[in-house]
């Protein structure tokens, strides 16, 4: 690689100096992608072998591919019910923080009130609360409410813990397009709710699906409340599933693995087509120092 | 644009779903750790009021301090090791050399996979039958060197906390995002004053992008302190305690009913946190004024 770094800008000084560093800079750069992709690599081709395969050697190819490695993990884990259950979660969840968050946003960044600062600060506060911390309490208010083991308390749950960074991002969308847009709509009859729905929402779409992808990867994701507040197979979401596996297929390890790479695939399918909203979404609150 | 009754009732109902989830998932919780610390209570019976002694016994815990010395080692490997990795490689693919954009995707790809399947593949990295770990021990003539990381109490902590280190992705992309905001006429003139690319990123790219670095730093310590899914996966907090750190403390005090404890531990995780971000970010700002 050393070769086509050299070749890749010729520049004038072409000192010893020089080219050792660019070997240097390669190394790294080759250094960290391979340590993050060998493993992803090394576990896929592993859960294509027999057991048989996988303990004689851990680097070889499979000899045939086991497909029958991933149906096993669908039918032994009932990993399509959590699939299923991880959907409707991250899409309720999501679409309740969005919402919530638009109409907060909607509020904050076009209309003037006493403490409107302050209150913003306080929300964009919440995104340094430790929320692992808060265990007792979230298992106490979903107790008191009967709703433990329940899909609705995560929908819930999921949709609050995201306001901050959500709320973030979609104010920060809202701020950038001009008052005139809304006077107006203003001058020609539109309400509060009318500007909002016809024009402030579809104006915002970029800002809202950057929060809703981010949102979405951050319930898709989620294990440690949904580990503590549900227990019955019923309201078992996919991360639990992974937890779930690596006690159920003790001796098959490459199902287990088959089943890793089906956690995994949605993040990673998500995250090749929103590439740019997930970056500007995780960055977006880190960024304005 | 007249601001009419209307307006004003829209407003408080925009922001009413927010608020709420805000009060009951953000301010209460916080609010509820700190004073139910000072109870002593299961969780069914009624609470008694014991002042400190809930704090006095995590004190005299030899677990708890263990625990709190685990987190504090690995916020500061985030901090001293992550983070400075990750400026190295943003200020390289800054840059942009051939491939930039792809080895970005390729670094930032563990943040979108979630915690509790990274840590199911590290697991398989480890294992001490047939993981990878060993296997590349083995295929390199060291076989003598391979052991049971996870299980064995001198590895088991390093091996918990190392392999996130190598994730440098997230703390990257912030500050690339930081660096690519700098004014190019700073750079123009560093180079009519003959500057070389190393003068340059330590003299004007790293004060420039200092804020950035504070957020990383506070990030990465945050996230040393909240830590769980890990060490909940990989070990357990075994053996014997030697992974413990706090979110698991506290989780297993909640198992075992005693949540007065629970809060007195999540209580100071969230002081510790609050200090650490303040910390930080004195030390970065008072740097220049």
């Amino acid at each position: 690689m050393g070769k086509t770094a050299k070749n890749n800008k010729i520049q004038a000084q072409l000192t010893p100096k020089t080219v050792v560093l660019k070997i240097v800079k390669w190394i790294l750069i080759l250094f960290f992608a391979f340590y993050t992709l060998f493993p992803l690599i090394w576990l896929f081709i592993t859960s294509l072998k027999t057991n048989a395969e996988y303990f004689d050697n851990p680097f070889t190819l499979p000899a045939v591919p086991q497909i029958q490695n991933y149906v096993n993990a669908f039918t032994q884990a009932n990993l399509g019910r959590m699939i299923v259950n991880s959907v409707t979660v991250s899409l309720a969840g999501t679409f309740l923080n969005v919402m919530a968050a638009a109409m907060a946003a909607y509020a904050i960044s076009r209309f003037a009130f006493k403490g409107k600062e302050a209150l913003f600060a306080l929300i964009s506060a919440g995104v340094m609360v430790p929320l692992n911390a808060l265990m007792v309490p979230y298992f106490t208010i979903f107790s008191k409410a009967g709703m433990l083991d329940s899909l609705n308390s995560l929908r819930i749950l999921y949709a609050a813990i995201g306001l901050p960074i959500s709320i973030f991002i979609i104010r920060g969308f809202m701020d950038s397009f001009p008052r005139e847009i809304e006077e107006a709509a203003y001058i020609d009859g539109c309400g509060f709710y009318g500007r909002f729905f016809r024009l402030v929402l579809p104006l915002s779409k970029t800002g809202i699906v950057t929060a809703a992808t981010f949102e979405f990867l951050t319930c898709w994701n989620e294990f440690v409340y949904a580990n503590l507040l549900t227990s019955s197979p019923a309201t078992k979401t996919i991360q639990i599933g992974v937890r779930y596996f690596t006690n159920q297929f003790t001796t098959d390890y490459v199902s287990m693995y088959a089943a890793i790479v089906i956690a995994i695939i949605p993040s990673v399918v998500g995250y090749v087509l929103f590439q740019e909203q997930i970056i500007s979404g995780l960055t977006a609150g880190a960024v304005k120092g | 644009m007249k601001r009419t009754r209307r307006d004003n009732v829209g407003i408080l109902l925009f922001l009413l779903p927010a608020l709420l989830l805000f009060f009951v998932f953000f301010v209460f919780p916080v609010c509820f750790v700190g004073v139910m610390s000072l109870f002593d209570w299961n969780g069914i019976t009624s609470a008694g009021f014991v002042g400190f002694e809930n704090y006095a016994k995590i004190f005299g815990d030899k677990v708890f301090w263990s625990s709190l010395r685990h987190n504090v080692i690995w916020a500061l490997a985030a901090c001293c090791i992550q983070v400075p990795l990750a400026l190295l490689m943003a200020l390289i693919l800054s840059k942009k050399p051939r491939f930039w954009k792809f080895f970005r995707t390729v670094y930032f790809l563990p943040q979108v996979i979630s915690g509790i399947a990274i840590a199911t593949l590290w697991a398989a990295v480890f294992n001490s039958e047939f993981g990878l770990l060993n296997g590349i021990l083995k295929a390199v003539g060291m076989g003598d060197k391979a052991t049971n990381w996870l299980g064995n109490p001198k590895t088991a902590f390093v091996c918990v906390l190392v392999y996130g280190l190598f994730y440098i992705g997230y703390y990257m992309v912030i500050l690339m995002a930081g660096i690519s905001g700098i004014d190019e006429t700073y750079y123009e003139a560093a180079r009519i004053d003959g500057a070389n690319a190393f003068q340059v990123d330590l003299h004007i790219t790293i004060p420039l992008i200092r804020y950035s670095l504070a957020t990383c730093m506070s990030l990465a310590a945050v996230f040393g302190l909240r830590t769980f899914e890990q060490v909940y996966l990989l070990t357990n907090g075994g053996p014997a305690n030697r992974t413990s750190i706090l979110v698991l403390y506290l989780y297993k005090q909640m198992n075992v009913n005693d949540y007065g404890g629970a809060n007195a531990s999540s209580m100071m995780l969230i002081l510790v946190g609050a200090i650490v971000i303040v910390g930080v970010r004195k030390i970065f700002s008072s740097k220049d004024d």
